[in-house]
């Protein structure tokens, strides 16, 4: 009866760790889409979605999985109000890159750590910039290096906020594996 | 070792569903552009269950941008102060001209039987959120379908034009700005001479919108005025919209109303009313005018059944045909047969 309770407890902690990363993704695409811009426009948001999926795909890619990486980019397009697929793309080939060299990127620290996820978010942004330009119109690309500038200064403290619940939360929980 | 081991077999494994989700990307993109409302649904019933959110949220942002505004503010009041003394003077002056103007125009009107503008309804709405994307200015609204908003209509303040409604739910709705990479609107320049010239502004993401698809003969001025022409029937015409302004890629719009600081909005419903048929006389009928007798009434003709009877192949003539074949004799409305002979 022991045994089966500690098989339970072990296997609800599993799902719960497994669905954090995504749940982290969902909350940074709702924050970034509160149609709540501060200084009337002038200061862009971020792609807080980005953030959980550089993340863990370094740290722990089966958490992170294309699956959750694709369903992320849609709730980004859904609440974004772009052109449908825009951004779902741009986070699937971050996604592939960052995965391909993951062991560059994830042997990267410090400012060199903040380079590396400005990389995978300037992979996402020309994705949207380039589909954009050929399927629609070209956008003006101030707007998108101001995006790109400050989800790249969000990182610092995503990361650091992400270390923690990875640390307290999904590690404890996934430490069987 | 452990490790090791298990990342390469992941690694393998990830690459069949990396590439089928990359190809689904391409696939939504794809269909994306064919079918540009595919999450319209979805955004707008997220939209509507956030309202009660957004609303509260909203006023201390917007408190916040009042605060970083009025302190940009504070350094130049008594210039600004001075500058607004002066324009209220010219625009009692201009007001004074205009109610004297808007009588003329309405004798005019009564002289020519004009045709009146078509009534507007309007729904007031507050903004509940605005937001500033790469691909997207727009701003959300808290009145939608159940307060009557449609998408297309005009959306005005107290200045002019913002922009017009994108996507409309229950309680609701999204505007697209004038300035938005998206917004195409028929406008119409009143030249200093008198002319009024027809263009469509296109945003651009800037804070002016440029003028497209101008004639190259045409001479604009700055200062010109700019207003929607009302062309396609969606939007009334007239709106105020925004001046001329040179700059270094030709003339850009520099918009009457500033989309950043509006609080409360007016969306105008607008449809362009049928042009009412004028009633006609007997004695303005084409077989009265032609000296023929009138054909009666077709409740006169009911009094016979009708006959179905299959139509030859010939009889299926153009209308014009059928007119050219009316007989020169007067007609005689006792005179109809049941098998349509006379």
């Amino acid at each position: 009866m022991g045994a089966s309770d500690h098989v339970g407890s072990l296997m609800t902690g599993r799902i719960f760790s497994a669905l954090v990363p995504f749940l982290c993704g969902v909350l940074g695409v709702i924050l970034t889409n509160m149609p709540l811009s501060l200084g009337g426009g002038l200061v862009p948001a971020p792609l807080l979605g980005l953030i959980p999926i550089y993340f863990w795909c370094l740290v722990r890619p089966d958490l992170m999985t294309p699956a959750v990486t694709f369903a992320i980019g849609i709730l980004q397009d859904i609440l974004g109000g772009g052109p449908p697929g825009i951004w779902t793309l741009g986070f699937v080939l971050a996604y592939a890159v960052v995965s391909r060299q993951r062991d560059v990127f994830a042997g990267l620290s410090g400012p060199g750590a903040v380079l590396g996820f400005a990389t995978a978010a300037l992979i996402t942004c020309a994705t949207g910039f380039i589909v954009m330009t050929l399927l629609y119109h070209m956008p003006p690309l101030g707007p998108l290096v101001g995006e790109l500038a400050m989800t790249a200064l969000f990182y610092i403290p995503g990361a650091y906020v992400l270390g923690a619940i990875h640390r307290h939360l999904v590690g404890p929980l996934r430490s069987d594996v | 070792m452990v490790n090791v081991t298990w990342k390469i077999a992941r690694r393998s494994n990830a690459q069949l569903p990396l590439a089928i989700v990359l190809a689904l990307a391409v696939v939504l993109v794809l269909l994306g552009k064919a079918e540009g409302g595919l999450f319209d649904r979805a955004r707008m019933r997220v939209t509507d269950w956030m309202q009660p959110l957004l609303s509260s949220l909203y006023a201390p942002v917007a408190g916040f941008n009042r605060w970083m505004g009025s302190t940009d503010e504070l350094f130049r009041v008594y210039q600004e102060n001075l500058a607004l003394k002066d324009e209220n003077a010219r625009l009692r002056q201009w007001r004074n001209l205009a109610v004297v103007m808007e009588g003329r125009a309405k004798r005019y009107q009564a002289l020519l039987h004009a045709v009146p503008d078509p009534g507007l309804n309007s729904v007031l709405a507050h903004v509940i959120g605005r937001a500033s994307r790469p691909f997207l200015q727009t701003m959300v609204l808290d009145a939608g379908n159940s307060h009557g908003v449609k998408p297309g209509e005009a959306v005005v303040d107290a200045s002019g034009m913002i922009g017009r409604i994108y996507l409309a739910g229950n309680h609701t709705s999204w505007v697209i700005l004038l300035t938005d990479l998206n917004s195409r609107i028929p406008v119409s320049i009143a030249t200093g001479n008198g002319r009024s010239l027809q263009a469509i502004m296109t945003g651009d993401n800037s804070a002016m919108p440029l003028l497209d698809t101008l004639s190259q003969i045409v001479t604009l001025h700055e200062g010109d005025q700019v207003v929607s022409s009302g062309d396609g029937g969606l939007l009334p015409p007239g709106l105020a919209i925004g001046s001329l302004v040179k700059t270094s890629d030709g003339f850009r719009v520099a918009l009457l109303a500033n989309a950043a600081s509006s609080e409360d909005v007016e969306v105008l419903g607008f449809r362009k009313a049928p042009d009412a048929l004028p009633d006609v006389s007997d004695a303005q009928l084409p077989a009265v005018a032609a000296g023929l007798q009138p054909a009666p009434p077709p409740a006169a003709r009911t009094t016979v059944p009708p006959v179905a009877m299959p139509l030859p192949p010939q009889a299926a003539t153009p209308p014009g045909a059928a007119a050219a074949s009316v007989p020169s004799k007067p007609l005689d409305p006792n005179a109809v047969q049941p098998d349509g002979n006379e």
